[in-house]
């Protein structure tokens, strides 16, 4: 029983290490991804969901909210009664920022003073930051104009706060990204051609004239990717974090825990792939093809909130959404392991998923 | 016991009837030969009885097993040697043969001794630390003939393994296959030589998804020619007496006081001396009389193109 699998998992390490194309794959699918995700930026934007601290007791910053409320950028989705209530929100993950309208905010627009806007961003999302922050600057420009017709001119300067800032760089930000990348479609499709492989190749054939079962193949292959690719994986992380200088806020063995997750889920995904697939052409093209609305809506570029309803359903489902909150909710928010334990166990609910689901369709025949 | 009973197999591919309705019983302990030009669903017969391919129709069963039911337990006692090689290119020899073995279930020392014993016979044992892909042709077939006995099946199913094989080769894995049998080991074979046919206990010819005909090798081409052939120098031209005979004359050739005859009988053993005595009470005098040993390739071609015997 055992001594099947073990053999059967040392004979996929071998040829795994002996295929210079798997190895080649793994160097250059990154750029080839990298590619697909600058050029594949384009979507819509919705709302993004804020929170608004009116601390003001006239009636002109209700103007201004309902201004913002109107301008379809922002959704907002509570009103905190003090600033620190506000920030507490955003920390949370509520909402991607905070508008803090000041006491005697009325006053000041009425009597021509000038005034100011807080706006508390979460730095860990750097891209939605940006759009916050423009779309607010933007707003109060346009309540300056129409309000001073009203009450005369007066000035409101925007101030841009940021929590877990100072600042985020981009590299930062894109290191769940690339990450992403790394461990999702490139184990996938690496595995997914594994058993089509075979069955190209004929070794099949013979191997299914020994006794063995089709958890023996399945779990011998998934165990012999994991620990080729989870080397792999670790490599890539420590580059990131010790030559890129990647700043990481929480425990680095929670990041590659989290990591670790993704890239059994990937796996066994895409050898779930492998176990319907009739040749290798066409494995490696449904893990592209499942890869692409994985990348659109996991939260890659944008997060699965901002979403369609029906699409934010599945967004939800993806390994990769499940991967990318834990992960930056570790590296830019500081959170530790018990705070992402759902995501852990969502990745790890799939991983069986996948696995059981791949054993039950794997086909030991050869038509 | 039946060793392999598949009945009333159909194999179709799309819409295309690659096996038409094949019923094949091999009794254990014998060298069983499907022949059949290329195409004629050797393969896929092979396969179904293996459990590789699900038939559309037709039961298989091995030893009494049902395939469909228990296939493992078939596996088990059943070794094959696929007609391309299929073993991992990117192993070495003794990789393969490791790996298969620990499929197989063998223990730490039987496998020792077993791979050791087939390295041996084999001839393998100095390429053992060779990738497969880089063995030549007739290697891989040893290779692929090892590890299909491994296990030391009972029944063992080889789809052409002599193809590309050269004449001394062709010559021991055959001489193997006769050691098999001696030890009990039915063997399934599937040939293009038909020296090697000859070899075989019984024969099943298909030829377009059908069995066209089955028997031993003589019994087929009896079934070819429609019986056997003689040959008969006779004096004189004897062929008014010849139409009075059992015989059919099938060429009658004279050559100045002699004449070379060629008769079909239903069986050459049992009618060369009757014939010759009863020429001989119409005064013929028969100066020589033989059976004529038909080659199994003739009657192969009779048998499976134009429209022939066959159905
Ligand atoms: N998987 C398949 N899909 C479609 N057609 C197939 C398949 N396998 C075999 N065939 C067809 O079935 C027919 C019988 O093929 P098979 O391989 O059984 O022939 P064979 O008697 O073994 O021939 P050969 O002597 O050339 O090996 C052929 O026409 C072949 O093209
Ligand atoms: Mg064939």
């Amino acid at each position: 029983m055992m001594g099947a699998l073990v053999a059967l998992m040392i004979k996929d390490i071998k040829q795994l290490l002996r295929d210079p194309r798997s190895l080649l794959m793994v160097l250059l699918m990154p750029p080839a991804v990298m590619a697909m995700f600058v050029s594949g930026y384009g979507e819509e934007r919705s709302e993004v969901p804020i929170i608004v601290v009116n601390l003001d007791e006239g009636a002109i910053s209700w103007q201004l909210i309902e201004l913002l409320r109107s301008s379809g950028s922002f959704k907002i989705v509570a009103y905190a009664p003090t600033m620190e209530a506000g920030i507490d929100l955003v920390r949370r993950g509520e909402a991607y920022a905070a508008l803090i309208i000041p006491e005697g905010f009325s006053e000041s627009v009425m009597k021509g003073y000038s005034t100011k806007i807080v706006t508390v961003l979460d730095a860990a999302y750097a891209m939605i930051s940006e759009l916050v922050w423009q779309a607010a600057v933007i707003m109060v420009q346009v309540f300056m104009k129409t309000a001073s017709e009203m009450y005369g001119t007066f000035y409101i300067e925007v101030v841009r706060q940021t929590v877990y800032g100072p600042e985020v760089r981009s590299v930062d930000s894109f290191t769940s990204t690339i990450l992403g990348v790394l461990l999702h479609l490139v184990p996938m499709s690496l595995i997914a051609v594994s058993i089509s492989r075979e069955r190209e190749r004929k070794t099949f054939e013979q191997l299914i004239m020994a006794p063995v079962s089709g958890w023996q193949i399945v779990m011998g292959k998934f165990i012999a990717y994991a620990l080729v690719t989870i080397t792999d994986m670790v490599a890539v992380f420590g580059f990131a974090v010790y030559v890129l200088g990647v700043r990481v806020s929480g425990p680095p063995t929670v990041l590659i825990l989290v990591s670790i997750l993704l890239l059994l889920c990937s796996l066994s995904l895409g050898l779930l792939i492998s176990a319907i697939s009739r040749n290798q052409l066409q494995a490696y093209q449904a893990a592209i093809f499942f890869f692409i609305p994985s990348m659109l809506f996991s939260g890659f570029f944008m997060p699965v909130e901002l979403l369609s309803p029906s699409t934010r359903a599945f967004g939800r489902v993806l390994p990769l959404y499940h991967f990318l909150r834990a992960f930056r909710n570790v590296q830019l928010r500081g959170w530790g392991f018990r705070d992402i334990v759902p995501e852990c166990l969502s990745l790890l609910f799939e991983t069986l998923i996948f696995l059981a689901a791949a054993i039950r369709l794997l086909k030991l025949r050869v038509d | 016991m039946l060793a392999i009973e598949a009945v009333n197999l159909v194999k179709v591919f799309g819409s295309f009837k690659a096996v038409d309705g094949v019923t094949l019983k091999v009794e254990e302990g014998v060298i069983f030969g499907l022949l059949g030009p290329n195409g004629a669903g050797k393969s896929t017969t092979i396969r179904m009885i293996l459990g590789l391919l699900k038939p559309t129709s037709g039961s298989i069963k091995v030893f009494g097993i049902d395939v469909e039911d228990d296939r493992s337990s078939v596996l088990k006692i059943t070794g094959y040697m696929p007609q391309h090689f299929s073993l991992y290119e990117d192993l070495t020899v003794e990789e393969n043969m490791r790996l298969y073995a620990s499929l197989y279930g063998l223990n730490g020392r039987e496998t020792e001794e077993r791979i050791l014993e087939l390295l041996d016979e084999f001839m393998l044992k100095e390429f053992k630390g060779r990738l497969a892909g880089k063995l030549s042709g007739g290697m891989k077939q040893r290779l692929s003939l090892a590890v299909a006995l491994l296990h030391r099946p009972r029944l063992l199913i080889v789809d052409e393994p002599t193809a590309g094989v050269d004449p001394p080769l062709r010559r021991y894995f055959w001489e193997k296959f006769r050691e098999l049998k001696k030890r009990g080991v039915t063997i399934l074979v599937t040939t293009h030589y038909m020296d090697e046919a000859e070899n075989c206990d019984r024969i099943a010819l298909m030829s377009k998804g059908k069995v066209a005909a089955e028997g031993s090798p003589l019994e087929i081409k009896r079934l070819a020619y429609g019986g056997d052939i003689i040959e008969m120098v006779v004096a004189g031209n004897p062929r008014e007496v010849l139409k009075e005979t059992a015989a059919k004359v099938l060429d009658f050739e004279e050559n100045g006081s002699y004449s070379r005859v060629r008769l079909l009988v239903p069986d050459a053993s049992e009618y060369l001396i009757p014939l010759t005595r009863e020429l001989e009470a119409y005064n013929v005098k028969v100066v020589r009389a033989y059976p004529v040993s038909l080659s199994l390739e003739e009657a192969f071609i009779r048998l499976t193109t134009g429209d022939g015997v066959s159905s």
